[in-house]
């Protein structure tokens, strides 16, 4: 799987900047090709440009130049709808702040995603519930967000991301609000994901520990991506899982 | 430390504007109908008083004998009186110029051979115009009239004036012009004086005079000269001070000033309601906020005293703008007080300039600001109340406390259950301060359990949703049972407002269908011939010649005649009506609903009995069989009460006796109405046009059908009820603002959670429609919520409210067309509410958004 990569996510010379007052750029000529069923841990410091680059990625923003094209599409190209069904389908999402609707239970969060896509009400939450078991939190399936520890508020946010298989999880931060002891289960999870469905893991963090549990290292300074580097022997490591 | 905390918060006025205005909008109607009401009624009775002080010249006692008036032969005893200096006989009479114009003008009756010194101010010499003196005294159909009303009409010495009277027009001739000053300033002027011995034969007052006007001599207080004359004189007739009788007036018309009061103070609790959903969300908004000043040091007091001056200087300009709308509404609302008080009460005023009152209007801005706190403090106990840590924490933690527990729910179904006990069986003695308080208690109780409402309301409609609109439709029923309390704020704002409009809409439905129903047994005839379109006048009466005239008609099958006046009963004034006993029971077979009706209509048409009104019974506690003291201008009558009707001619009570027994102790003759009914066959469009020939057209009269006549109360019960009408537009309007106001700020709230939808994969018009179909969903529940309070208000105002304001509770009749009619209505607003709100959701950038604090 190494050796040939099948490009997921392309960002071609990417460029993004902010006019807010004077011209700020976030990201400036970024390149990076991302395989499938690779675990790509994407660093740098506060204001580097990383949840901007994620946010291109998932569609949620798009350049100001170049282009971000996710299994060969160009993002940009396509409409809002389009950008967000692949969202949806294809791109599992977890953030730092975990972002649960308060006002749902855990199951009603996870099965949300599939009920936006018409999946009916019980099949929703079957499957909701299964995935919560996946992620190991099964007893606090029915609990709303606020009566969950943060550790079972990522668990969720993790179980709703997985909830339609999506070949792509884009991770922000996601031990950054977390305990260390904690966000190590998470990072565990996350590798357990990636071996059972062989999901392209995209992980923003400065957090040197959680970059250690993926075999590629991007990382950027100042908008500009100033290393690239994989570590074979994780991937080696990866690939006999 | 409150600068720095009123500074935050006028940058939070800065980011949620909208929000602002719509509370200073909200408190604003509030005061303004507060303000409104009292500014009319004080007009009202300070122009009723005013007329009659004005009228009474510098008269210090006024003999008068009722409605009817009294003997003139009185007149003799008042003089002989030791102590009187001066005293004057004076018919009073509405009348009405024969001309296209059909103007009302008062025509006193005085003595136009004595010096008048009494009303000096329109005869002083320098005022009077008069060429000559003899003729002016002499002829029978010398006129005189104020300046004011001869240059209104161009009137110079010797001109016709054509006057319609009891004995048919009559054409005057002016020979006099006297001040517009006094008396002859009331009703802008529109005052004539004739000889009063021709009043009394051109207006039906033979051998009466409505009132004798009296000054003391300056070595009699006027207290002892008023005791020395009612010593002379039989019960029925009253010696008061002018300013007393004024205060006599201001009773009459007290019900529907008292009606419009508990009116106002809903309307309050509308404004209070909107103040306290504000305050709420503004707390739910402020979160973080809070969190972050109770990190760096700022106290729980502190806290809530930042919202409470935010609530006071709200209040403040929001009562401050009220008050001038009041004035506004006030202005518009007088000339239908007016109204009505000349046609339900016969109390005629001149239209005086619209005062406005500096007390009334500190008493509305002090009641703003104090509603306006009180319904902002426990928002803001909540908002001092905050966990800081909690607080500061991410905004998961902001539902944490479920608002449809046990303990709220208890104390909801307590409140609501103890103010509709109250309501059923609390006695009426214990003052309408604490009966309003009943009501405070329905709609606390239903805020309490508006919660659970919410819960079951949506789980009512996700089915019907889900069917009709998909996932959208559920998620969005989902979102309300999963958020009542964000939830609550909009349904609240929409049961408060529409439940005063339906339990307003139940109350003038409920007092029409039992009118109706009254009419159907008490005025049960094919034509009703009336001298008036006043319920009760002083003036207009047919003669007995002109009753004889219509009643003798070929087509007439039976009638009665029926005079109405008023006597004063237990302080109060109550309606007297004086029917043929015998007709009358035999054209209504249902009238009586307590007492034999053959006993009753032989005791009644013999003298020996009356009839009385279910209020009077409950206002003076009288049954069957009790002694009613009636007293007369000739004496005393004390009869048994031998059946009892409902009947709402008068909010105080009606006393209904037989004609034969009015006229032989009231010495009149005059017939207010006459009742027909007609030979079978007989066409009623027909015989009214006999009926007009047979009067001559020379005087006023109005003829209906049964119909036709209840269609005319049907109209002057809305009349009645213009200002409710008013405040019913006020609190829809209301209601609209809130639910705008939480629409809008609900959106704002949920940024981020919308912002997670659409990262998720919510596409935009999923957003939207779900927004929208949480708008309607919210309406419908809102719905639902105020028919149910304003089905508990308007028990509250037809069984407690009524029997304080008119001494009779009436049977409930919800307006549930009322409430299905107002469904799309309501959509419409809550869609169009949260049509831009929507939008926006739709649009949220969701980058910002999910980051959004």
């Amino acid at each position: 799987m190494e050796n040939n990569p099948i490009p997921v996510i392309e960002v071609k010379g990417v460029r993004k900047s902010y006019a807010n007052g004077a011209e700020v750029c976030a990201l400036d000529d970024v390149d990076l090709t991302i395989g499938h069923g690779q675990r790509v841990a994407i660093m740098g410091q506060s204001g580097s440009g990383k949840s901007t680059l994620l946010n291109l990625i998932c569609g949620l923003d798009v350049p100001t130049k170049g282009q971000v094209l996710f299994e060969g599409r160009d993002l940009a190209t396509m409409s809002d709808d389009d950008r967000t069904r692949i969202r949806r389908v294809k791109m599992g999402m977890i953030f730092q702040t975990f972002n649960l609707l308060p006002t749902l239970t855990g199951v009603e969060n996870v099965a949300l995603p599939l009920r936006l896509n018409g999946v009916a009400l019980r099949e929703a939450n079957e499957k909701a519930l299964a995935m919560i078991e996946k992620v190991g939190i099964t007893k606090r399936a029915h609990h709303r967000p606020d009566e969950m520890s943060g550790g079972e508020r990522q668990r969720i946010a993790i179980a709703r991301a997985l909830i339609f298989d999506p070949p792509v999880l884009l991770a922000d931060e996601p031990t950054g609000n977390l305990d260390s002891h904690t966000g190590e289960d998470i990072l565990s999870l996350l590798e357990s994901v990636h071996s059972e469905f062989g999901t392209t893991i995209l992980l923003v963090t400065h957090n040197e520990h959680a970059a250690e549990h993926c075999e590629r290292r991007v990382t950027l300074l100042d908008g500009k991506i100033v290393a690239d580097e994989t570590d074979t022997s994780r991937t080696a490591n990866v690939s006999s899982v | 430390m409150t600068g720095v905390l009123t500074q935050i918060t006028s940058r939070q006025w800065r980011i949620h504007y909208t929000r602002l205005i719509l509370t200073i909008v909200g408190i604003a109607l509030g005061v303004a109908v507060f303000f409104a009401i009292q500014t009319t009624n004080v007009t009202l009775v300070n122009a009723l008083g005013g007329t009659i002080e004005k009228l009474a010249g510098r008269a210090t006692l006024q003999v008068t004998g009722g409605d009817t008036g009294f003997s003139e032969d009185y007149l003799k005893t008042v003089r002989a009186t030791p102590g009187v200096a001066l005293s004057e006989p004076v018919t009073e009479t509405m009348a009405t110029l024969a001309m296209p114009e059909g103007e009302k003008i008062v025509v006193l009756g005085l003595d136009t051979t004595s010096d008048l010194k009494l009303y000096s101010d329109m005869f002083d010499e320098k005022g009077l115009e008069v060429k000559n003196p003899l003729a002016f005294t002499s002829k029978a159909d010398s006129i005189a009239v104020s300046r004011k009303f001869a240059d209104r009409y161009g009137l110079k010495d010797g001109d016709k004036l054509p006057l319609r009277t009891q004995a048919g027009t009559q054409e005057f001739t002016v020979r006099a012009i006297f001040r517009s000053a006094g008396a002859g300033d009331v009703f802008d002027g529109n005052v004539a004086v004739v000889d009063v011995y021709a009043s009394q034969e051109l207006f039906g007052k033979k051998g009466r005079f409505d009132r004798i006007d009296v000054m003391n001599s300056p070595n009699v207080t006027v207290d002892d000269l008023k005791q020395r004359i009612r010593a002379e004189m039989p019960a029925g007739i009253t010696v008061e001070r002018p300013e007393r009788r004024s205060e006599g007036l201001e009773n009459t018309v007290s019900s529907m000033h008292l009606g419009l009061t508990v009116m106002s103070f809903l309307a309050f609790t509308v404004c209070a309601f909107l103040v306290f959903n504000s305050f709420a969300i503004s707390v739910n908004q402020r979160w973080k906020e809070i969190g972050v000043l109770r990190a760096i040091g700022v106290t729980r007091g502190g806290i809530q005293r930042m919202f409470l001056t935010e609530a006071a200087i709200v209040g403040v300009v929001g009562s401050i703008v009220g008050v001038g709308i009041g004035f506004m509404l006030a202005e518009a609302a007088i000339g239908v007080v007016l109204n009505v008080s000349l046609t339900v009460y016969g109390a005629a005023a001149s239209p005086g300039a619209l005062e406005f009152n500096y007390g009334f209007a500190v008493e509305a801005i002090v009641a703003g600001v104090v509603v306006s706190l009180l319904a902002a403090w426990l928002p803001s106990r909540a908002g001092a109340r905050l966990d800081p840590i909690a607080a500061l924490h991410d905004i998961e933690t902001r539902t944490s406390k479920d608002v449809a527990n046990l303990p709220r729910l208890a104390a909801g179904v307590v409140l609501l259950a103890a103010g509709l006990l109250l309501t059923t069986f609390s006695t009426p003695t214990v003052g309408l301060n604490i009966q309003l308080f009943y009501t405070l208690l329905i709609q606390a109780g239903m805020i309490l359990l508006l919660p659970k409402f919410i819960e079951w309301g949506s789980r009512a409609l996700r089915p019907l949703m889900n069917y009709f609109f998909g996932v959208e439709g559920l998620i969005a029923v989902e979102t309300l049972i999963k958020a009542p309390r964000r939830t609550a704020s909009t349904v609240g704002a929409l049961m408060i407002g529409l439940a005063f409009v339906y339990s307003t809409g139940a109350y003038i439905i409920s007092q029409k269908a039992a009118i109706d129903g009254e009419l159907d047994r008490s005025l049960d005839v094919d034509i009703l011939v009336t001298s008036s379109q006043q319920l009760q006048t002083t003036s207009n009466h047919f003669s007995a010649v002109t009753a004889a005239s219509v009643m003798s008609l070929p087509e007439v099958a039976i009638a009665d005649t029926l005079r109405i006046s008023s006597v004063n009963y237990g302080g109060e004034k109550v309606s007297l009506l004086a029917h043929d006993m015998k007709s009358y029971f035999a054209m209504s077979p249902n009238l009586l609903e307590e007492g034999d009706r053959q006993a009753a209509e032989s005791k009644t048409a013999e003298g020996k009995g009356v009839l009385i009104s279910k209020n009077l019974a409950y206002r003076g506690n009288l049954r069957m069989g009790d002694t009613v003291k009636i007293n007369s201008p000739t004496g005393t009558l004390e009869l048994p009460v031998v059946g009892m009707l409902s009947y709402s001619r008068s909010e105080k009570g009606t006393i209904f006796i037989d004609k034969g027994v009015f006229q032989k102790y009231w010495n009149d003759t005059d017939v207010d109405d006459i009742l027909i009914d007609l030979r079978p066959g007989t066409d009623p469009v027909q015989f009214k046009q006999r009926v007009q020939a047979a009067i001559g057209g020379e005087q006023d009269a109005f003829i209906y059908t049964h119909d036709e006549f209840k269609k005319w109360v049907d109209g002057l019960i809305d009349q009645f009820f213009a200002l409710f009408y008013l405040q019913m537009v006020i609190a829809i309007f209301v209601a609209a603002l809130g639910l705008v106001n939480t629409m809008v700020i609900s959106v704002d709230e949920r940024r981020r959670e919308l912002g997670i939808f659409r990262a998720i994969g919510g596409l935009r018009r999923q957003v939207m429609k779900m927004v929208l179909l949480e708008a309607v969903a919210i309406s419908l529940i809102g719905l639902a919520a105020g028919a149910i309070t304003g089905l508990f208000n308007a028990y509250f105002l037809v069984h407690t409210a009524a029997r304080v304001v008119a001494g009779f509770s009436v049977e409930l009749i919800f307006p549930y067309t009322m409430v299905l009619t107002a469904v799309p209505f309501v959509i419409v607003v809550a869609v169009g509410a949260a049509f831009l709100p929507a939008m926006k959701a739709a649009r949220t950038n969701v980058v910002e958004a999910v980051g959004y604090e």
